[in-house]
């Protein structure tokens, strides 16, 4: 029996081959689309699972009010860490952690930069570190000791037996490798190949022993039970209590296991989502896609089935029971609907390069994970159920006699329901595609803002070794190239300005008001390089010395102050009086989509990091490379070159919305796709059944292009309705999405004129494909069959 | 074997009721060849529908082999259907997607019949019809005469005692049309299958041992 229904099925494939392809193929890419975004939204639901402890870990934050706003920072004092274990009850272990740097690693000739942290040995154990070699005990023993990722072992000794060894860092100091431990998975919040003992990154920042600098990260591991809020009563006040100077920073602990998904807050202080949004976002438009396969794969099965009304007659005049009719259908659906979810794998595996790349992450299809392998076998049982059962119910239910006659079945309910069915896809789509565009265009909105300087041809490099010290004979044998516009040296990169503080005043400043400014360190001819504009004032001197108590502001600090003689008045910062002698223009210094915020640059050139590089506008960019990678290399041996493009820093700021465009621009194609598969299927559909009727009014003196705008009509209402549909959501979803910046496009109505105009435009030709190969046929030839 | 008392068919269209057959009193005997014939819509097709068990009567008692089957469960009437019952139509109804075997076999399956026991009642089937070499082949790549042996072939396969045929030689030439009469003459001959046919043919209906007409849902004359 059964293999008589496989029989049939096969035979009904082969025999309509673009249709059964349309289904088999449209509930295949649903499927693996669908499960793509699962995958990525596994990964990220994964996140940080990899370390055992993560109920009891918590990071230390700290939280800051200037003038009503609130700023949590990670940022901690040195001191936290040891008075938080000694007087806090529930506290199992703290840890310091320094922020993750790159330090320079060398054995021979080989110098590689590694990324890694400075950590107390409780953290080794907070964090479950797994060693395949040594062990946590003995790590830290001594001072001078490393412990590194098998990754970082191989690629310095080719092999991960090499614990005694040693590795130079910085040139300088050699290290023992006192252990090594498994490289991390991806998906975690910490990441690190080399840990070396707190204490020596203590040698080296004296600030460290202070109450009132928040340089380092604290980590805390409570007790099992712990009361979260009572230990968040006692720190709150904790440096206050230790240090009463401070005024301002509040202590408290924060779930790392919140720290990938909401880590985000408002000006208030408290939390708010921050990923999981994307994320709850994106399972949404898994679902719809899924759904949207589905219908579609219903829709055709359902709208074939019609044509076998004749066979369920046939079948009953020879004695078939009802059951045997509706398993009969059921099977075959169900059959169908598992080679698409072999096909889908087939595609996933396919796609999932690209869809890597495009999510920057290295996920894999576990097919035999039994969470995905039963979630696809629960998808295709469904998708195959609900298609079969339309089809099983209602036909075997018909009157034999009926059918065989050849009696018109009525078909009215299940129009309605198909038609709805089209309305919701399509509804999906145009969402999408507006989705898509307005997201595209916020980015570029970001993209095109004013930034206050020029970010074209500027590359930055950070100081290694002795770099700092030869900066100016490094810059004379850049300008020598003939390539380079202008050098100059500051704290950080002019895109990620983090330093700040709340302690400046002036006159006229009121007493309760406390304002948080940004702080940079440049040296000289920073704004000329830049391409900034000095609004007021001069620029620093070449030779800094006499500008060490000047400052340059920028115009939003200026507009606090409020001063007409800005230039020469003077801020003042625990006891140190600072003269103001220029205003720059403002420029973004870390957020493109908020104001600027206010920014005061000092006159430094002995604490700086990064060099700033302005290549000539008509020079060739690999050339200069080229040539500055040899000036820095001769002015400073042994460490390797490493720079990166201030456009390509800046292009990271969009990473966030760039991916949800372009995820939105994948499946925004792909509904439309499975869509119009669907509508096509359809649209067929019609035209076989309204073959008699369209010979009649053929005969009757139709035209070609009345016949093609009956049938296609049909078929654009329900797509006009659902673009009806589809834009108030769309609106209502992109407004609430826009919410979140403070520059932000305003949603104009072309937009939605261009999504709506475009799935009718494709919706049109899809249909009148059909319609026209229906309009022509003979009339003769329909009739006779009749 | 069948007897039909006092039937009625009626549609409701709108107010009006529009009578199909009215008032059918008729008798068929185990072992009959029974030609209905009339004009086109005089209630043939919907009578044998009825005796059929395809279609109910709107009023009327119908006994088959002494049970009252509008009184029987559903699911007694379906035994009795599948294992007395064969139809042959017009249109000749095959399965397009299945071949002559898998046609011929359908009805076997629908009785639960064991594989190796299926295989040779078809093939005495195929053999007993000549269309052994034809067995393969879809009912788009035969004949029309073909195609109506392969559905008489279809329909005694599970050897029904009624044969039920409508205008089984209405789409053949009077050739063909011949033939399946003969072979109808022998099935009911030989293997005492009681055949009742609906015919335009006066040629045809004369292979019956009596003719009923019928007009207007009436019977004119048995």
């Amino acid at each position: 029996m059964l293999k008589n229904y496989f029989i049939i099925t096969f035979r009904n494939i082969f025999r309509n081959k673009t249709f059964s392809f349309l289904n088999i193929f449209g509930l295949a890419v649903g499927i693996a689309c669908a499960s793509l975004i699962f995958l990525w939204v596994e990964d990220e639901l994964n996140y940080n699972h990899y370390f055992p402890n993560r109920n009891n870990l918590y990071i230390v934050k700290d939280k800051q009010t200037y003038d009503g706003k609130t700023f949590v920072f990670d940022a901690t004092p040195g001191p936290l860490a040891q008075a938080i274990k000694a007087e806090t009850p529930g506290i199992k272990t703290t840890a310091r952690i320094s922020w993750a740097n790159p330090l320079l690693f060398s054995l021979g000739d080989k110098t590689i930069n590694e990324n890694g942290l400075y950590v107390d040995s409780g953290f080794l154990t907070m964090f479950s570190v797994p060693f395949t070699k040594g062990n946590a005990a003995n790590t830290f023993t001594q001072v001078h000791t490393v412990v590194i990722s098998e990754k970082m072992a191989k690629k310095f000794f080719k092999s991960t037996d090499i614990i005694g060894k040693t590795l130079k860092i910085d040139n300088k100091q050699d290290y023992v490798v006192s252990g090594v431990f498994k490289d991390l998975p991806e998906n975690v919040s910490i990441k690190f190949d080399w840990l070396i003992s707190f204490k020596v990154f203590e040698e080296q920042n004296q600030w460290l022993t202070k109450w009132g600098s928040n340089g380092i990260i604290t980590y805390a591991e409570t007790e099992p039970n712990a009361n979260v809020t009572a230990i968040n009563k006692q720190l709150y006040n904790i440096v206050q209590r230790k240090n009463s100077e401070s005024t301002i920073a509040k202590m408290l602990l924060y779930p790392f296991n919140r720290i990938r998904l909401y880590n985000s807050f408002d000006t208030s202080g408290t939390e708010k989502e921050g990923l999981i949004k994307n994320i709850r976002l994106f399972s949404l438009i898994a679902w719809i896609i899924l759904i949207i396969a589905c219908i579609n794969f219903m829709n055709l099965a359902t709208a074939r089935s019609e044509k076998r009304a004749k066979e369920v007659g046939i079948r009953k005049v020879m004695g078939a029971a009802k059951q045997k009719l509706i398993f009969q259908f059921l099977s075959e659906s169900i059959l169908l609907s598992f080679i698409s979810m072999l096909l889908a794998i087939a595609i996933i595996s396919l796609a999932l390069p690209a869809f890597n790349n495009l999510v920057h992450k290295n996920l894999s299809l576990q097919i035999f994970m039994p969470l995905h392998f039963g979630s696809l076998v629960v998808i295709a049982l469904v998708c195959g159920i609900l298609a079969g059962s339309y089809p099983a119910f209602y036909l075997s239910s018909f009157n034999p006699a009926l059918v065989l006659k050849g009696t018109k079945l009525k078909t009215g309910s299940a129009a309605f329901i198909r038609k709805a069915l089209v309305v919701t896809q399509f509804s999906a789509s145009v969402i999408l595609i507006i989705c898509t565009v307005i997201i595209y265009q916020q980015i570029q909105y970001g993209k095109e803002k004013d930034l206050g300087f020029k970010k074209d041809r500027l590359i930055t490099t950070y100081f290694n070794g002795d770099m700092r010290n030869h900066f100016s004979v490094i810059k004379t044998d850049l300008l020598n190239t003939g390539l380079i516009e202008n050098i100059a040296q500051s704290w950080n990169t002019v895109l990620s300005q983090g330093s700040n503080s709340g302690d400046f005043t002036w006159e006229g400043k009121p007493v309760n008001k406390t304002v948080l400014i940004t702080t940079e360190g440049v040296g000289p001819e920073y704004i000329s390089t830049m391409n900034m504009k000095l609004k007021e004032g001069r620029d620093f001197y070449v030779d800094l010395k006499t500008d060490s108590t000047n400052i340059i502001i920028n115009e939003t600090l200026a507009k606090i102050i409020e001063k007409k003689e800005i230039v020469g008045s003077t801020i003042t910062a625990s006891n140190k009086k600072y003269t103001i002698i220029g205003v720059v223009n403002d420029f973004v210094s870390n957020n493109v989509y908020k104001p600027a915020d206010p920014v005061i640059l000092f006159g430094d050139a002995l604490h700086t990091n990064v060099l700033s590089i302005r290549i000539k506008a008509n020079a060739d960019i690999s050339k200069a490379i080229v040539a500055i990678e040899k000036v820095i290399k001769d002015n400073n041996p042994g460490y390797p070159f490493e720079y990166e493009f201030v456009d390509a820093e800046f292009g990271r700021f969009f990473r966030a919305e760039t991916l949800i465009g372009k995820l939105a621009g994948v499946f925004a194609a792909l509904a439309i796709i499975i869509s119009c598969l669907g509508l096509f299927g359809l649209a067929s559909f019609t035209a076989e059944r309204r073959t008699k009727e369209i010979g009649i009014r053929k005969v009757l003196g139709a035209t070609v292009t009345g016949i093609t705008g009956l049938l296609s009509k049909d078929f654009l209402k329900p797509v006009l309705l659902s673009i009806v549909i589809a834009f108030p959501v769309s609106w209502w979803l992109m407004f609430n999405w826009l919410k979140d910046y403070q520059y932000k496009i305003t949603i104009e109505w072309w937009v939605f004129a261009l999504a709506g105009l475009l799935v009718l435009f494709i919706a049109l030709i899809t249909v009148s494909f059909q319609s026209v190969r229906a309009a022509i046929a003979n009339p003769v030839k329909s009739l006779r069959t009749e | 074997m069948i007897n039909l008392e006092h039937i009625f068919k009626w549609h409701n269209t709108g107010n009006n009721r529009v009578f199909l057959l009215k008032d059918i009193n008729l008798h068929f005997d185990q072992g009959e060849f029974v030609s209905i014939m009339g004009p086109s819509g005089s209630g043939k097709t919907t009578l044998l529908n009825i005796i059929g068990m395809l279609d109910d009567a709107s009023e009327g008692k119908y006994d088959f082999q002494g049970q009252n089957i509008y009184q029987i469960k559903d699911k007694q009437r379906s035994a009795l259907y599948k294992e007395n019952i064969g139809f042959v139509f017009q249109a000749y109804h095959l399965i397009d997607e299945l071949t002559v075997y898998e046609n011929i076999e359908t009805p076997l399956l629908y009785q639960n019949i064991k594989s190796a026991e299926r295989q040779a009642i078809v093939a005495d089937i195929l053999d007993r019809f000549n269309i052994v070499g034809k067995k393969n082949l879809f009912p788009s790549q035969l004949s029309g005469g073909q195609q109506q042996l392969v559905g008489i072939a279809r329909a005694i396969v599970a050897k029904p005692k009624l044969l039920l045929a409508d205008e089984p030689t209405g789409n053949l030439n009077s050739k063909q049309g011949q033939e399946i009469m003969e072979l109808f003459q022998q099935l009911n001959k030989e293997d005492g299958v009681t055949i009742i046919q609906v015919t335009h043919s006066e040629k045809n209906a004369e292979y019956g041992q009596r003719i009923i007409e019928l007009l207007d849902g009436r019977i004119e004359k048995k």
